[in-house]
């Protein structure tokens, strides 16, 4: 009796299998969602909410001239405070998906009354668009095989340290906001290839014109995308649907590309997007052929044809190629992207572009830090989806392929072959797992129809034969189960300890370990910057190394001379010739440089070994006097491990002006020139 | 009138000796050209006695400069000191130099000279260290401190640099570099021809859908070779020209294969790694969609269990070579509470 009545209480909430699998399936996406929030928040944790590294200091000011200022004045800024005396054409020359993003999301918590600092904002942003990203790689991983390799994408993209190292809290850089559009853009393309609408096609249009307003690297987007196309013709996969989804693509999304004034006319001039117009001209051919063997009832009059059209396409656009690149209209590869192609040419030819650390070629050991467990299931993932070949599947084989081939040329990229690697790998687990639950439980099926059904002789003999190996098959089964699982525990545990030790740091604040054990922090940096914010004149000039200029420009509020754009490699090598001149011709160059204030950074006494080495007298002053460790003569460099020879260093032109107190930040006021009779 | 006679004879003889070391110079000079004209790319091979002849008896000023690539046979193997490439690239500004002057000057010879042929030569200029490149001047007297030393930057870009320095230095101009391309116009026209000629049959053939291309196996082992090629760090290894392995430091007969410290690989070490991932993902597929068409049950078992074993090795291997090399101990993070 009291069976039936609980049972008729919980009837209302008794749900059917359907409405089952829905809950369970967003309650996972909500904990993913939460998860990936979640796991980008230990710099903010362990220090405070603030802005890391040199680059987003450049964001967050011209972030804080959007809330101030408007839009139409940042469209239209000349920053004079930066590249002194040239200035810098700010608007023209950034990409400004990420700074309008989170301006839009300040004035949105405004207008709710949430009266939060824009700092705040521009800190969270990484977070919030990378859980965003998640939902997305489950809509996509759905669109390519089903929604159990979505939830799985979703869930190994939330923590895969590939995406984490560029979307910490704190880390307020295009590549926070660019994954998400990438991701994005492509999913709505391949839902628009899949379904031959236009409206998703116009949608893949407007994620591609975010994904431009947000990063350069949308060029991997603008010849992925043609590649695909060109793949799908070759092997004969020409339909309708893809006709309307790169055409709308293609003309809109161009349209669109060019209201970013950085961006201009390239879509039309420059090499690295020709490809997309030529395949765009191919469709049109395509598209007129089909037609042409729809009119026509005789095929062998139709190879013909399409033989000798084909070949004068292919012709004509031969031509056109080399008539605009000889004649300068068509500019060939930039030498950012050529060195993607040609690795070893930035060595040679562009020392600057070499020289950065993000650029070098990437050794076995950082796939594996990055990528862990998923770097074995992507050949697996890759076969799977050679089984079930489809137009959306090809499409993640070739995103993966290229972007694994990048991330092998340039570690910075290993970035962008993130999602792929995710979203195959999830096929492979997902479809794995799926075959060993299968097996798992059709054994009790079986028996239960063995059981309730009739006992007809022939169904018993074969019932049992299977019934002899369902027990391996089970246990096999239940073995390979934990298997998967415990590798997936082993997955979480590495990245949540790549996240905490390696990528979690602010390059602003340093910290160390004491002799006891206890954490040290170096707030030097941040020290030094507010001095000068304090303690100069307003229109003080700084002159440092070009790995500082953001950060004193945004923090220091004063005028740089280079900066981290490094767009005049003159001025910089001017600047660097300064530095390790001889005080007299040094003095010459800061004078017709107009400087008040020269900045240099100094490790000896902390043993921080990146700092300005060769800008000697000014690290070393007074520096012989320092008993920087016990047991040591005094003088003794920490970072160089030697004692250092001239210890009475005298400076003519430039005074001491502030050391920082664990000397890691040295400010030198220039002295003005002597009164001439 | 001996005063006259004196004076007569000194300018006789001092005008006879200028115009005897005019000619003896001018003699070098030509000796020089034909030297140049002979030897491969204009670079003269020195030996002690050309070195002697040429640049310690002439008196100063010469009317010349020299600039010399002290090279050694025995060290061309060693990749850190790059003496094969620098050696192709001071050829390239020789063989520019000479073409841009339409091999009419006589300021500016280039020459080359081996360790081992003249080793006082060596001990003359002071070299010590290879690579090493130098600019005898016209008035260099002693030829170990007059003479100007190429540094490291000036290799930095090869012949550019290397261009750039004699410039600076001698104020003659080289010219722009020529450099031998990949493919000569020939080949270049042929490949061009071959390929339109080809054009129509190919595209026949791609709507036909016959071509190789449109077989997925190829493509999967296209595939799989991208992944293997890209995982395995070879690009690493081809930028930097990194070696398959190193001669142990100590021990001479030991080969390394693997480098310990994150960032860097070795040719052999990048294989192996690779090897390992492949197999662990093709063993996975190979079990899901090979072996159910296998009938005999123990067949299918064997494999199975032979999977499982070599997958779990595979991985457990990789991730003890990673931990080992680079050194970092990953673990849980258990509240602290529990310790």
């Amino acid at each position: 009796m009291s069976n039936s009545y609980t049972s008729d209480i919980l009837k209302p909430f008794k749900l059917k299998t359907k409405q089952q699998e829905l809950l369970i399936r967003v309650l996972i996406l909500c904990l993913v969602y939460i998860l990936a929030f979640i796991t980008r928040l230990f710099s903010v944790l362990r220090y405070e909410s603030m802005i890391h590294e040199f680059d987003p200091y450049f964001n967050y000011r011209t972030t804080l001239y959007v809330t101030q200022h408007g839009f139409y004045d940042f469209w239209n800024w000349f920053d004079y405070e930066s590249w002194y005396p040239l200035g810098r054409i700010v608007g023209g020359t950034l990409y400004p998906g990420l700074m309008v993003t989170a301006a839009l999301i300040y004035r949105l918590l405004h207008f709710l009354r949430f009266a939060v600092h824009i700092r705040e904002v521009c800190v969270l942003t990484a977070p919030f668009f990378a859980s965003n990203t998640t939902l997305v790689a489950y809509f996509f991983g759905k669109e390519i095989w089903d929604s159990g390799a979505g939830l799985v994408a979703a869930i190994l993209i939330a923590v895969c340290p590939g995406y984490i190292s560029r979307s910490v809290a704190g880390s307020y850089d295009n590549e926070g906001v660019a994954i998400f559009a990438l991701l994005f853009t492509f999913y709505l393309f391949v839902k628009a290839v899949n379904t031959g609408s236009l409206a998703w096609g116009l949608a893949s249009a407007f994620g591609y014109f975010y994904m431009v307003s947000a990063w350069g690297g949308y060029v991997f987007i603008i010849n992925l995308i043609p590649l695909y196309v060109l793949v799908l013709l070759i092997t004969g996969r020409y339909s309708m649907r893809l006709y309307v989804a790169y055409n709308c693509l293609y003309i809109l999304g161009m349209l669109l590309a060019m209201q970013i004034r950085f961006v201009g006319f390239q879509h039309v001039q420059s090499g690295e997007h020709m490809a997309a117009m030529g395949v765009f001209f191919l469709m049109q051919v395509f598209y007129f052929l089909d037609w042409v063997k729809h009119m026509l009832s005789d095929t062998n009059l139709f190879q013909e044809f399409l033989r000798i059209t084909v070949t004068c396409a292919v012709a004509v656009g031969g031509i056109a190629l080399g008539v605009g690149m000889a004649s300068g209209y068509i500019s060939p590869w930039t030498g950012r992207f050529y060195s993607l192609l040609d690795p070893t040419y930035a060595k040679d030819h562009i020392p600057i572009i070499a020289s950065v650390s993000e650029h070098q070629p990437t050794a076995w050991s950082s796939f594996m830090f990055d990528f862990h467990i998923l770097l074995f299931l992507f050949p697996a993932g890759l076969y799977f989806c050679f089984k079930r070949l489809s137009d959306a599947t090809i499409f993640i084989v070739m995103y993966g392929l290229t972007s694994m081939y990048f991330a092998g040329v340039m570690v910075r990229l290993i970035l962008v072959a993130t999602p792929a690697v995710c979203l195959i790998s999830a096929i492979a687990v997902s479809a794995t797992v799926k075959n060993l639950t299968v097996l798992l439980r059709s054994k009790t099926k079986v028996a239960q129809i063995g059981s309730t059904k009739g006992t007809s002789s022939a169904k018993a003999s074969s019932k049992a034969s299977l019934d002899q190996s369902q027990p391996f098959q089970k246990n096999g089964a239940m073995a390979l189960l934990f298997g998967a699982f415990y590798l997936l525990s082993r997955y979480a545990t590495h990245c949540t300890w790549v996240t905490s030790e390696a990528y979690s740091s602010p390059s602003i604040v340093l910290a160390a370990r004491g002799a006891h054990g206890n954490r040290v922090i170096f707030d030097d940096y941040r020290e030094a910057y507010f001095w000068l914010r304090q303690n100069t004149p307003l229109d003080a000039k700084v002159m440092s190394w070009w790995d500082y200029g953001y950060q004193i420009t945004a923090m220091g509020n004063r005028t740089v001379i280079v900066d981290n754009n490094t767009w005049n490699n003159t001025h910089i090598a001017t600047v660097g010739r300064a530095m390790s001149s001889y005080e007299d011709e040094a003095y010459e160059i800061i004078r017709s440089l107009d400087v008040d204030y020269v900045l240099v950074v100094f490790g000896g006494v902390t043993g921080y070994s990146s700092d300005d080495i060769n800008k000697y007298k000014l690290s070393y002053y007074r520096f012989g006097e320092m008993m920087t460790e016990y047991g040591k003569p005094p003088g003794y460099d920490r970072a160089r491990g030697v004692e250092i020879g001239n210890k009475d260093i005298k400076l003519e032109h430039l005074e001491e002006a502030f050391t920082t107190s664990n000397w890691i930040v040295r400010i030198y006021k220039v002295k003005p020139p002597n009164n001439r009779w | 009138m001996a005063d006259h006679f004196f004076t007569f004879s000194i300018i006789t003889l001092s005008l006879f000796v200028v115009a005897s070391s005019g000619g003896l110079e001018s003699e070098l000079v030509a000796d020089l050209l034909t030297l140049q004209a002979e030897s491969k790319s204009g670079v003269i091979h020195l030996d002690d006695r050309t070195v002697s002849k040429f640049l310690t008896s002439p008196r100063t000023p010469r009317p010349y400069s020299f600039l010399i690539f002290f090279d050694a046979a025995n060290f061309h193997d060693k990749p850190e000191l790059r003496l094969r490439e620098l050696r192709r690239e001071f050829e390239i500004v020789a063989s520019s130099f000479i073409t841009n002057h339409n091999s009419s000057n006589t300021k500016l010879f280039f020459g080359d000279i081996e360790f081992r042929e003249s080793q006082s030569s060596f001990q003359l200029f002071g070299v010590n260290s290879l690579p090493h490149v130098r600019l005898v001047g016209p008035t260099a007297k002693s030829l170990k401190d007059d003479s100007d030393v190429m540094d490291q930057g000036d290799f930095s870009r090869l012949a550019e640099s290397m261009a750039e320095f004699v410039q600076y230095r001698t104020k003659l101009t080289v010219g722009p570099i020529h450099r031998p391309p990949a493919l000569s116009k020939m080949q270049l026209g042929l490949i061009t021809a071959l390929l339109l000629l080809c054009l129509p049959l190919v595209a026949k053939r791609i709507f036909a859908g016959e071509t190789l291309l449109h077989d997925p196996k190829i493509w999967l082992s296209g595939a799989v070779f991208v992944y293997f090629f890209s995982v395995s760090g070879a690009m690493h290894n081809i930028i930097r020209k990194m070696p398959m392995f190193l001669v142990d430091r100590n021990d001479p007969n030991k080969l390394v294969f693997f480098y310990q410290g994150s960032g860097m690989q070795l040719g052999a070490e990048g294989f192996a790694v690779g090897f390992l991932y492949t197999v662990v993902g093709l063993l996975l597929a190979f079990v899901t969609h090979v072996l159910v068409y296998v009938k005999d049950a123990t067949a299918k078992r064997l494999a199975m269990l032979f999977t499982l074993l070599v997958s779990f090795w595979a991985v457990k291997k990789v991730i003890l070579l990673d931990n080992w090399k680079t050194g970092y101990g990953i673990h849980g993070f258990w509240p602290s509470s529990w310790n």
